[in-house]
């Protein structure tokens, strides 16, 4: 059984984001890079199930310029077996992104496809879910916890109610939400070992998809900035105040 | 007892507790009373009026000190800075940040960022500890590898000397080459000279994007020969050392797993500059000879800020691990090549004397700088595993003076050391420095007893 991880790169989810001085953007020249977190999640799943024995193979795939690759080293050194490069230097969204991996998926027949729920960058929480649709196959989003058993995954999601629990007949795309587990660490000589690990570039236009923008981004705009507080003198002005603001 | 007008005071038992100790609890607190001024004219104020009570003053920052340097157990008023918290002033061009003396020196590294600077001294307390409390200790941490210490950043200071006198001395400028610089004098002093109530601080560029590497190493004697194949290939600007025992704390206070497999005796958490993820590479050709080398055993690499943040965890939190065992502390200092011989003679000697105690040791070694923390046996008294400390504590100052090192890298001298400043300083330094005291605070009503003890 094969498992394939879809991994987006993204400004690490310790920097703070700026938008560029031109509004065109956010900047990412000379800024921390790294798997996006839900992605790494996915990932670390995906090499837990192989450590089970339940999987022979993890692929990691992403989408995006070269400088992908730095991201594609760190899921081999963390244990995947191989990685698979769609070189673009284009922007790509949800949609194209699905349909880049559904070629993906039917080059490479895997059993699951594991991603996170969203990429921390742009949120969109789409791709996933357009791949299932695309593939025509189940999908068990947002799981907290997935028990492999043959053909059939049980997946316990974290819904606005609670817990939810399904199962799903394989193949079957699966997202991670972020209490699944805790990625390891990537050990220096597994870095070392990653190096040989196989790494195949396939450029985008090749897998002969429809990859143009379905939705047109006009401006990037930092968020207000947040009025200063201020400081008042007694508990009486304090509610004098609230009750101004209509807010007792 | 009559007060000062309009300055706040309190003296009820909680605060006496609270504002009447530091991270050290060796010492009851027996404060008088705790003031909180304003302003430097409040501060005045203050002196004025202790000088006319003989009452002492005990200058009160964050209190996250390990010397017992901000500690009142003798009937002090405390002067705490706590509503002297203001940012005055961010000059992008310097670029400096002046500020109020009660001001947090992790809000100074927060507003530094926020305008694409960086105030890079930096240690576990930075949160808590005060930008006032941090000048008068000349405070350190773990990036003094690459960017020294507090001293080094001072470019202003507002001071309120014992008689009452308000000194702007050197207001900020980056050269000013006019005779004896008495900032200098200030930073460090414990207190003992004047009261900081604003301060200036250069900045400098917001630092590239930094990886963190943990690495395990098989022996002690490795460590040094680590350190510098590693800061031969990389741009460090950490190297913080620490040993299994730290490792068994961490883990136990904070119920977290070690990322590598197996607690080897020393480890060091490593950090270095990485703009664009490329030095990992030069940091592996290190790795794989110091693995060659037979040196280093096991490492990892951080790939995210928040996996770096965590191997930071492993060495910020042991201080904070150990407090439950009322560790006895030694903060010492020698020359950097000397560190290892160092090191293992001081670990002989407290386990020739007391084969019982548990030895926590960790440290800067980037700079020379080493923590040895002996914690209580938990069947012990405070009382009495302080006093085989204190029968401890001349041997390892002797080593120490052998050594030609300090007893005081970077915690300060307070009530802790005091008495054997004479083990590193000469008689006619400790002379001066009486006399100097006595030009700033002829009244003595600074700080008395810390650093230098009270004549009477």
């Amino acid at each position: 059984m094969k498992i394939l991880v879809p991994i987006k790169r993204v400004v690490d989810y310790n920097v703070r984001v700026r938008v560029k001085s031109d509004g065109s953007g956010v900047e990412t020249e000379g800024v921390k890079m790294s798997i996006n977190p839900f992605d790494e999640i996915a990932l670390e799943e995906a090499l837990r199930i192989k450590e089970a024995g339940k999987a022979e193979e993890v692929i990691v795939c992403s989408i995006g310029s070269k400088d992908c690759q730095q991201q594609l080293r760190t899921g081999l050194a963390m244990g995947a077996d191989r990685a698979l490069h769609v070189l673009t230097d284009d922007e790509v969204q949800p949609l194209a992104a699905a349909r880049a991996l559904l070629k993906l998926v039917e080059k490479e027949d895997p059993k699951i496809v594991f991603l996170g729920k969203q990429a921390i960058d742009d949120d969109c929480n789409q791709t996933g879910q357009m791949l299932a649709a695309l593939w025509q196959r189940p999908q068990a989003t947002f799981a907290s916890k997935v028990d492999l058993d043959g053909e059939i995954a049980t997946v316990t999601r974290e819904v606005d109610a609670g817990l939810e629990t399904l199962e799903v007949d394989l193949p079957a795309v699966l997202t991670s939400d972020l209490r699944l587990n805790e990625p390891r660490f990537v050990k220096l000589p597994d870095i070392m070992k990653a190096k040989r690990k196989p790494l195949e570039e396939i450029a985008l236009a090749e897998l002969g998809v429809d990859a143009g923008p379905a939705l047109e981004t006009t401006a990037f705009e930092p968020p207000p900035k947040r009025a200063g507080g201020r400081m008042l003198e007694s508990v009486q002005e304090l509610v004098d105040e609230l009750k101004n603001k209509g807010l007792l | 007892m009559s007060r000062p007008e309009g300055i706040e005071f309190v003296d009820d038992d909680a605060s006496r507790m609270h504002y009447g100790r530091d991270w050290t609890r060796f010492w009851t607190p027996a404060p008088h009373s705790i003031a909180f001024p304003r302003s430097t004219e409040e501060v005045v104020a203050l002196v004025a009026w202790a000088r006319d009570e003989g009452r002492a003053l005990v200058p009160s920052g964050g209190r996250t000190g390990l010397s017992g340097g901000a500690v009142a157990a003798d009937g002090e008023v405390v002067v705490a800075f706590d509503r002297m918290r203001d940012v005055l002033e961010l000059d992008p061009a310097e670029p400096s940040i002046r500020v109020q003396a009660g001001v947090a020196v992790g809000e100074v590294q927060r507003r530094a960022a926020e305008a694409g600077f960086d105030y890079p001294v930096d240690w576990s307390a930075a949160d808590s500890s005060q930008v006032g409390g941090s000048v008068a200790t000349n405070a350190g941490g773990i990036r003094v590898l690459r960017y020294g210490m507090t001293r080094d950043w001072v470019r202003g200071l507002t001071v309120v000397t014992g008689r009452g006198e308000v000194l702007a001395l050197n207001r900020g400028l980056i050269k000013n080459n006019a005779g004896l610089d008495l900032r200098h004098l200030m930073i460090g002093s414990e207190g003992i000279l004047g009261l900081i109530t604003e301060v200036t601080l250069g900045l400098t560029d917001a630092p590239p994007e930094r990886s963190v590497l943990l690495l395990a190493f098989s022996g002690l004697d490795a460590v040094m020969p680590a350190f510098q194949a590693l800061r031969a290939g990389l741009s460090l600007s950490a190297f913080e050392f620490f040993d299994a025992a730290s490792v068994q704390a961490v883990a136990a206070a904070g119920d977290r797993t070690f990322p590598l497999e197996a607690i080897a005796p020393f480890h060091a958490v490593v950090e270095f500059d990485d703009p664009d993820g490329s030095a990992q590479d030069a940091a592996l050709a290190v790795f794989e000879q110091l693995v060659d080398a037979g040196r280093v055993v096991d490492g990892l690499v951080s790939q995210s800020g928040s996996q770096a943040d965590e191997l930071w965890h492993w060495r910020e939190a042991i201080s904070e691990s150990i407090t439950p065992r009322t560790p006895y502390k030694n903060d010492v200092s020698v020359r950097v090549s000397r560190v290892p011989a160092f090191l293992e003679a001081l670990d002989e000697l407290v386990g020739r004397q007391y084969p019982d105690f548990e030895v926590v040791w960790f440290g800067h070694i980037g700079d020379g700088n080493l923590h040895m923390n002996v914690l209580r046996p938990e069947a012990w008294s405070v009382e009495d595993f302080r006093e085989a400390c204190n029968r401890l504590t001349p041997a390892v100052f002797e080593l120490v003076g052998r050594f030609g090192g300090s007893l005081s890298a970077e915690h300060g001298v307070g009530l802790l050391k005091r008495d054997y400043l004479a083990s590193i300083k000469s008689a006619d330094e400790i002379a001066l420095m009486r006399a100097i005291k006595q030009v700033f605070d002829p009244d003595g009503i600074l700080n008395p007893g810390k650093l230098l003890t009270v004549e009477r």
